[in-house]
This record gives C-alpha cells, sequence and structure tokens, in this order.
C-alpha cells in the first residue's frame, strides 16, 4: 500500500516508518526536514494547512495519523497549549477531510492511554471504561484528537482505528528507572500501527463497524491496561521490560 | 449583592433576546467582537484571545459563553473550541466556579425517528459547527470535573420568538426554545448551587408534545418548565 505517516520526524512516526518500509511505499509529512531514505518520499508541511496536506494525501491508501505534537512549538505556554490544541483538533479534521476527499479508506491515529491516569491501580482498564482526561494540554488536545477522528467514522465510509498507546519509551532506555504500568516500547507501538493498518473495515453499515479502538501496552504481568481487543487484530508486543517485570515473574 | 456574570456573545443571535430577561437578577458584563445590535454598550472582547477573556472575567461571578461560529473552516475551531477553552481557563485563573456554555443539539441526527429520547450521546458529525462544539463540551466537560466547575451546557435546535397569537396550519415546533424560557434556563442555571458531576449537558426546547424528546434532566436538576403550554397556541381549531 501507499501508505501516508504524519508526525514523521517523531520517534513515533520514525519507529513506524522503519517498521513498514519493507513492505510499503511511505510517504512521509512533517513541518520539518525528514530525511526519506531512497525508497520513501517526503513532504513539509503543516498539518493545519489545507493545500500541503492535499499534496500529502493525493494517491495514498492509507493514512496513519501519528497523533504526535508539532516538533517546533512556540515558547510562551499558553501559544504552545493553544498550538497543539490546534494542531490536534483542526489539523486532524483537516487531514481526515482531505482523506476523505482523495479516496481514502483507512485511517489509524495515535491516541492515548494516558487519558486513564485518574483511575487507580487497582482496577483493570479496558476498553470500556470512560475516559477521564486530565486538562493537561498534550494528553487532552490528544484526546480530543480522537473524538474528531471518531465524526469521520461515523459521517464516512472509511475504516478508522484509534489506538490508544501507552507512554512511549525505549525498553532498554528506562531500565533504570522506576517501573511504569503504562510503558510501552516504541517499536510495539509501530507494530501495532502496522497491524492496524491491515483492518478494512469501511464498508461496514454500522458506524460503529467503521470505528476501531484498541488499547496498545507492554505484555507484562498483571497489567493494569488490558490488551486482549488488541491481539485480536494480530498485535503482539515484544518488548515486554524483562529488566523490570522478567518473565518468570509471570509463571 | 447581585452576581455578577460575564455574558460573552452578548451581541450574537442569542445574546440580545436573553440578556434582557437576566438583567433584574444578576449584574451582567456584556462583552463581545462585535456592537450590541441596539446600541447597548458591550466591551469589546475576542474569546481567540485568552488575555481578553482573561481581563473580561477578573471579578466575576459566573461567564456565561454564547458565542459562536457556524461553518468556517478555521474560525469555528478558534471561536469555538479554542474560546472553550480560554474560558475555562480563565475560570480556574480566577477562581469562578460557574461557568454556561451552550451549542447545537446533536441528538436528532441519531434520533430523529425515535420517541421518549431524553439525553442520549448525540452525534456531531464532522461538520465544522457541530464538531467544534463537540469539542468545546468536552473541553469543559474536562475543567468541570477537574476543578469543579459548575457548568451547565445547553444545546439547542432552533430558537425565536415565542407566538403571540394563534398559529394556522402548523405543527408544533420541535427542539425549538423559545426566548423567555432560555432566559428562565439561564436564570437557574447561574443560581443552582451545583449539578451532579459538575457538568450536566441539557437538552432545551419549549415544547414536549410529540413525545419525541424529553426535558427530564433539565427539569430534575434545574427545576425548568417551559413558561406556559405553548402548544396551545398551534391548536388546529375549526
Amino acid at each position: 500500500m501507499n501508505v501516508l505517516i504524519t508526525g514523521a520526524a517523531s520517534r513515533l512516526g520514525r519507529a513506524i516508518a522503519a517498521e513498514l518500509a519493507t513492505d510499503h511505499r511511505l510517504r512521509l509529512f512533517d513541518s520539518i526536514p525528514v530525511d526519506p531514505g531512497e525508497k520513501a518520499e517526503f513532504i513539509q508541511g503543516d498539518l493545519t494547512d489545507p493545500k500541503t496536506v492535499w499534496q500529502a494525501v493525493r494517491g495514498v491508501d492509507a493514512i496513519l495519523h501519528t497523533g504526535e505534537p508539532p516538533p517546533e512549538l512556540p515558547e510562551g505556554s499558553l501559544e504552545r497549549e493553544q498550538c497543539l490544541l490546534d494542531h490536534a483538533t483542526r489539523g486532524t479534521h483537516v487531514l481526515f477531510s482531505a482523506g476523505v476527499e482523495a479516496g481514502v479508506r483507512r485511517f489509524v491515529y495515535g491516541s492515548t492511554l494516558e487519558i486513564f491516569t485518574a483511575y487507580p491501580d487497582d482496577i483493570y482498564i479496558t476498553e470500556t471504561w470512560k475516559p477521564l482526561p486530565s486538562p493537561e494540554m498534550l494528553s487532552m488536545s490528544r484526546y480530543l484528537g480522537e473524538l474528531t477522528c471518531r465524526e469521520f467514522a461515523r459521517d464516512n465510509m472509511i475504516g478508522v482505528t484509534a489506538l490508544r498507546l501507552g507512554r512511549l519509551v525505549l525498553e532498554e532506555e528506562v531500565e533504570d528507572r522506576e517501573p511504569d504500568l503504562m510503558w510501552l516500547d516504541l517499536r510495539d507501538a509501530a507494530q501495532a500501527f502496522s497491524r492496524a493498518l491491515q483492518r478494512d473495515t469501511g464498508g461496514s453499515v454500522r458506524w460503529t463497524g467503521r470505528w476501531g479502538l484498541f488499547h496498545i501496552g507492554a505484555d507484562i504481568p498483571n497489567a493494569k491496561y488490558l490488551i486482549s481487543p488488541a491481539r485480536s487484530m494480530g498485535y503482539a508486543p515484544q518488548h515486554n521490560f524483562a529488566h523490570h517485570w522478567p518473565i518468570e515473574a509471570a509463571k | 449583592m447581585k452576581k455578577k456574570v460575564l455574558f460573552l456573545g452578548a451581541s450574537g443571535l442569542i445574546g440580545p433576546f436573553v440578556t434582557p430577561g437576566l438583567e433584574a437578577d444578576f449584574d451582567l458584563h456584556l462583552a463581545d467582537i462585535k456592537p450590541h445590535p441596539d446600541g447597548t454598550p458591550v466591551d469589546t472582547v475576542d474569546v481567540t484571545s485568552y488575555e481578553q477573556v482573561y481581563e473580561a472575567s477578573r471579578g466575576m461571578d459566573a461567564i456565561a459563553n454564547f458565542t459562536v461560529v457556524r461553518g468556517d473552516p478555521v474560525l469555528s475551531f478558534q471561536v469555538n473550541s479554542l474560546g472553550a477553552w480560554h474560558v475555562m481557563k480563565a475560570a480556574v485563573a480566577h477562581g469562578i466556579r460557574k461557568v454556561i456554555h451552550s451549542g447545537p443539539q446533536s441528538v436528532r441526527n441519531a434520533y430523529a425517528h425515535d420517541f421518549d429520547v431524553a439525553e442520549a450521546p448525540g452525534a456531531s458529525g464532522t461538520g465544522y459547527y457541530g464538531c467544534t462544539k463537540m469539542l468545546s463540551r468536552e473541553i469543559c466537560r474536562i475543567f468541570a470535573r477537574t476543578y469543579g466547575i459548575q457548568t451547565p451546557y445547553f444545546v439547542f435546535a432552533g430558537l425565536g420568538a415565542s407566538p403571540m397569537e394563534a398559529v394556522k396550519g402548523q405543527d408544533i415546533p420541535i427542539f425549538r426554545v423559545f426566548w423567555e424560557d432560555l432566559q428562565q434556563a439561564c436564570r437557574l442555571a447561574l443560581e443552582i448551587e451545583s449539578i451532579p458531576d459538575d457538568f450536566q449537558e441539557f437538552n432545551l426546547f419549549s415544547c414536549e408534545h410529540h413525545g419525541k424528546f424529553r426535558l427530564d434532566k433539565a427539569r430534575e436538576i434545574l427545576g425548568f418548565a417551559p413558561a406556559r403550554d405553548w402548544g396551545e397556541y398551534f391548536k388546529r381549531l375549526p
């Protein structure tokens, strides 16, 4: 497939590109230059600019919208938050509108599990739990982006998959840190995007069939964030923080 | 002492018809980006500017946000969503414990052919108006729950003047709120001490006769009741 990846300059975007490079033709999109390598192409632009977004979506079969914040944010805290909100909401709307108009039928969005931190650790969290996002703009805006995506699934014959991602790290870089139940290795996040890309649900007559929502976390012993539904699309995390949760502890 | 209320959108499609019904009970501070159609003095406040909203909110006990841009690909986001964030952020900054917001109903899209529909989760769709107001609702809900800001959120379809005489050959309007009923709802919302979960969305309209949509929540939580049986004006007479 021809696949557009937004937020391509981010660690998540790069991980997804690495995951998909062998099997797909990639178009990378971000507001700062990204080296596409020999096989991919790159378009530089802002998600809130309909003209460049239109160029980015033309001819692609799928859009992987990482949900990552813009790489260059204003200095001031107010302007920074305003930018995050605009990028996540209007930027997502511009992207999905253009994608629909261009005939794209598969969309994947990177949402966040941060919307469940208000729940205590003695609850197993699944997709059926009510999100309790905080007003912290980084996570709140990402959640609002998810809601925007959902409306596009409601209104259009497209398949939209939202992946609520854990806290993105690399397994090897957190060995010295206190363990975090929400950790998710970037490579497994990328794998989740790859699996979600295979979902072809745009033809469902029910909007709830077109919309998919999956929690993406690590496979650790007695996990708080359960990932059974994500396994149904083939998600199988490989980097499960064995330094903190040795495999033997599960036995 | 009357509660001080910042009324944003005082010059718009709703403000000029609602504020007269609140003047007796509240110390209203009218604000908008444009002049009042009747020449009533209003402060210039652009909700897309946090600084302006912050300054206008200083000293207020409550904020009523009736600003809206319906169909613009940029302004709808800036006024409806970003504006809502500015209002809630200013409320937090000033310790304001009451904010009223408003938006379009979205329950009719999903339940247009059903009956006895109470408050059901709406389907805003991707239109600029509905989508950005949906986002504003969620922003309000998040702030209300986090900071304990009592936030009644009114949603309506049509608004307008109540009938003054019998209306021949027309059905009772559905999901339409008449000005005196909206004034009453705003008054009740400003007066009530607290609402469940700090945030509630209220379907608001003046006529329940069809049995299609219900006012149960507004009635039970706010004590709202249409000023009169407006159906009397739409009777089929011989």
